[in-house]
């Protein structure tokens, strides 16, 4: 009983890592490298959802839109500011992990002097009482974000390969250059795919507040969003989902079974055992460097 | 000499130790450390509780300190170095956190979050420089070397580098140990220096001002380092007021930088005699006809 | 016995056969070429013999000695050395300075001696500099020495690059695609300068070219792949009339 109660409760937490890391995966697969500021902007959702709830008194259901579009927005011009300059100039990309670590510094600071340091709730806008199975106690609130990502993931899903543009952006993280030679822009398929990645960070950030609560550091989750896709396979989509998935078991079972202090440091040795025994992850494939 | 400015050369001399680990491994062989502090938390802890707890004298405990962060960095870099840049920098971050978190749970080694309070000022003013000049000699020697030549090189172009016969894997292990152990000696002598230690004095924050005077400086020069370390210590102190917003102001100037001038202030620009005399004579001299004007 | 010998070598990526079971072997002293249309593979088996990537299946030897799977620092050690399709210089290096971080025959100083000025340092580090210095002049460079090698204009790119190799002493060395984006007069020096270092260098060499006169004015013996598989090979004479050659590639081309 134990044990199934520890997995709900960690395909929840897997399914919020899942958004982020998809987000993250999504980035990663265009562009190439790590965007360290996905947690920030996930962070920031979180808050424009909150603040839609508490200071304008917005209903639920249009505060979380809300949140999505802002994060998405925010995300483009992150990468409008940051990125692009550097992107233009043909630096390593060393100098985008660097920007990107600048963005995160910058927004998760800039939140604690205007917005305030301390650890904020969201009001009761979701059910949260438990229904029980057979013995089985089930959070409402955690089947509700279960489904909400699983909808979310669905519909990121089907924009990346049912469609037109999702056609464009795997044929550019392909090559950009050949890409951009068959008529796709590919300035514009990254603001798209910077929106997507910041929209379902918004909603997994947002989903992270109600669940537990939304304070200016939550940008640390991205290292979990990196752990999932490395466990599942760097810059494979699926492999981001399937990752973040085992990373919020294991994570929750460590927790509950030996100690919650050191959650994040089996988070750390489960992406070192990867790294060691599977570095392709658990679905990818690892891609030789061209010559 | 007045306490006061003493006291920001101290720590000024003990961030250009840690920033000249971070200027070899980041900025001459391209592997991206966030987690700097990582190491000076082991170099601070470790050189305490042995001068503390166990009355060793400072120099021993410092290279106790250094060895052990040396070797630490071993575990680290060997599943990560052999893969892409991300793994490596994310390890780091993920390293610095961890050791945060073991410090805050071994109570009763390192005192949880309360720390380690009244500790020696072994740290004085001439140490401090001696162990920053020293540290900066080795540095430079080392980057001029043949040795140095080739972490260059696998900065540049790290496939090229291994095709013409260099084992990246080992020469970015080394450039991580030498940072590690730098970082490793720049925390003991900065837990010496302060009297107390305190986990929370080893978080992202220190990390990210370690990386900000490396950018700022110029990551491929030594002489920037030593600029913006110097620079990059006393400032703060002058705006005391605006602690609240000084990490706000980093994020905004790193990202500025990238978008700017990534090369840093000083670029690959270094002091050297040549240089000078160059920098002399574009000052100095009056403008010639274009004809005697020699080739740079 | 072949300096360099594939056998059976094959690599797939995925579902793609990039290469079909390759074989050659290249006598000491020979000058080899591949040709074929792009994507055919001829960059792959670069890479395979340099050990950026593994075999699937078949065995690379060289001197007699395996070298299938070693890691591209060790292949490069062993005495092979390459230039790239899309030219590999480290950019913010000097001219020089590029040149000097592939002499390591000339030093073997340690890394803790790289931490002080020692005398076998001091005396090391100006054999490789003098080394360097000569290599430079030998391809025209001498005069570009302190110039950082992404300023360079893109013929004398390829020049340093071929330089850089030449620097490490080697027995084999893969030049891909040479004479890309030269014009005649370049690619008549540039021959010129391959048949001189193939003599003065006593190396063996192996090349890829789409330039066809670089090609069958250079090389004793030509291996034509298409689609990862050979699909003739023998000397200049040979292969340009074989009419499954002309009707894949050859008649395509210009000439």
């Amino acid at each position: 009983m134990e044990f199934l109660q520890q997995v709900i409760n960690g395909i929840s937490i897997g399914a919020v890592y899942a958004l982020i890391a998809v987000g993250y995966s999504l980035v990663y697969s265009i562009l190439k490298f790590s965007n360290f500021a996905h947690g920030g902007i996930m962070m920031l959702g979180s808050y424009f959802g909150f603040l839609a709830l508490t200071l304008l008194h917005i209903p639920f259901y249009i505060a979380l839109p809300i949140a999505i579009v802002g994060a998405g927005l925010l995300a483009i011009l992150n990468e409008r500011i940051a990125y692009r300059p550097i992107r233009m100039r043909n630096s390593p990309l060393l100098y985008l992990m660097i920007s990107a670590l600048g963005v995160s510094i910058f927004l998760e600071n800039f939140t604690i002097v205007t917005i305030g340091p301390n650890f904020r709730t969201y009001p009761d806008v979701l059910p949260t009482a438990p229904f029980m199975i057979g013995g089985l106690s089930i959070g409402r609130l955690d089947l509700i974000i279960v489904v909400i990502t699983a909808l979310s993931l669905a519909l990121l899903t089907w924009i990346v390969y049912g469609t037109q543009i999702g056609n464009a952006i795997r044929a550019t993280s392909y090559s950009m250059r050949v890409a951009s030679l068959m008529g796709i822009n590919p300035d514009f398929i990254v603001g798209f795919v910077f929106f997507l990645a910041g929209a379902s960070a918004g909603i997994g950030g947002v989903m992270f507040g109600i669940k537990y609560t939304v304070w200016p550091q939550m940008g640390a989750l991205t290292i979990k969003a990196f752990i999932a896709a490395v466990v599942g396979g760097l810059g494979s989509l699926p492999g981001a989902v399937l990752g973040a998935l085992v990373l919020g078991i294991t994570e929750t079972f460590a927790a509950a079974f030996v100690s919650s202090a050191f959650r994040d440091l089996f988070s750390y040795a489960l992406m070192i055992i990867i790294i060691l025994v599977r570095p392709g992850g658990l679905l990818g494939k690892i891609t030789e460097e061209k010559a | 000499m007045n306490e006061y400015y003493a006291g920001i050369i101290i720590l000024a001399c003990i961030n250009l130790t840690a920033v000249l680990g971070l200027s070899l491994l980041t900025g001459f062989t391209g592997q991206f450390n966030f987690g700097q502090a990582g190491f000076l938390a082991i170099g601070a802890y470790t050189t305490t509780i042995l001068t503390t707890q166990y009355h060793t004298p400072f120099i021993p405990a410092l290279l106790a300190g250094m060895l052990l962060s040396g070797l630490t960095s071993f575990v680290i870099g060997y599943p990560t170095l052999r893969l892409k840049g991300d793994y490596f920098a994310i390890a780091t971050l993920g390293f610095a956190e961890v050791v945060r978190l073991l410090i805050e749970n071994l109570e009763k080694l390192t005192g949880g979050s309360r720390g380690i309070p009244s500790i020696p000022h072994y740290t004085t003013l001439p140490f401090a420089i001696c162990a920053a000049a020293l540290s900066l000699v080795v540095v430079a020697f080392y980057i001029s070397s043949r040795h140095g030549r080739s972490c260059i090189a696998i900065r540049e172009d790290e496939l090229a580098a291994e095709s013409i016969g260099i084992d990246t894997f080992w020469y970015k292990q080394v450039s991580f140990f030498m940072c590690a152990v730098l970082g490793g000696l720049a925390g003991g002598m900065l837990a010496h220096y302060v009297g107390f230690i305190q986990p929370s004095m080893f978080g992202m924050i220190k990390s990210t001002e370690l990386i900000v005077m490396v950018i700022f400086g110029g990551m491929q020069s030594l002489t920037g380092a030593v600029f913006a370390s110097l620079l990059l210590t006393s400032l703060p102190e002058i705006l005391r007021a605006a602690m609240a917003w000084r990490l706000v102001v980093y994020g905004a100037v790193v990202v500025l930088i990238m978008a700017v001038r990534p090369e840093g202030l000083f670029g690959t620009w270094e002091l050297t005699p040549k240089n000078i005399q160059s920098l002399w004579r574009k000052i100095f001299s009056r403008p010639k006809s274009k004809l005697s004007e020699g080739g740079a | 016995m072949a300096l360099l010998e594939l056998n059976h070598v094959t690599k797939k990526f995925g579902g793609v056969v990039a290469v079909d079971d390759f074989s050659h072997h290249l006598e000491d002293g020979g000058l080899y070429a591949i040709i074929g249309p792009n994507g055919a593979g001829k960059t792959t088996i670069f890479n395979l013999i340099t050990g950026i990537y593994s075999p699937t299946d078949g065995a690379i030897l060289f001197n007699g000695e395996a070298i299938t799977g070693l890691k591209p620092h060790k292949i490069a050690q062993k005495g092979i050395a390459r230039t790239f399709q899309n030219i590999r210089l480290f950019p913010l290096l000097t001219v020089l300075d590029n040149v000097r971080t592939a002499c390591h025959r000339y030093a073997s100083y340690t890394i803790p001696e790289g931490f002080i000025p020692s005398p076998r340092r001091f005396r090391e580090e100006k054999a490789i500099t003098e080394r360097a210095h000569r290599l430079l002049e030998m391809v025209n460079l001498e005069g570009r020495a302190e110039e950082k090698s992404k300023n360079l204009p893109y013929g004398h790119q390829r020049r340093l690059e071929i330089a850089r190799a030449l620097a490490q002493e080697p027995k084999l060395l893969l030049l891909d695609e040479p004479a890309a984006g030269m014009n005649p007069d370049e690619t008549q020096n540039l021959m010129d300068f391959i048949e001189k270092i193939h003599a003065d260098f006593h190396l063996t060499i192996l090349l890829i070219e789409h330039h066809m006169e670089v090609v069958m004015g250079l090389a004793d013996n030509i291996v034509v792949l298409d689609f990862g598989r050979t699909i003739a090979r023998g000397t200049p004479e040979e292969v340009q009339a074989d009419p499954v050659v002309i009707k894949a590639y050859l008649g395509s081309e210009e000439g």
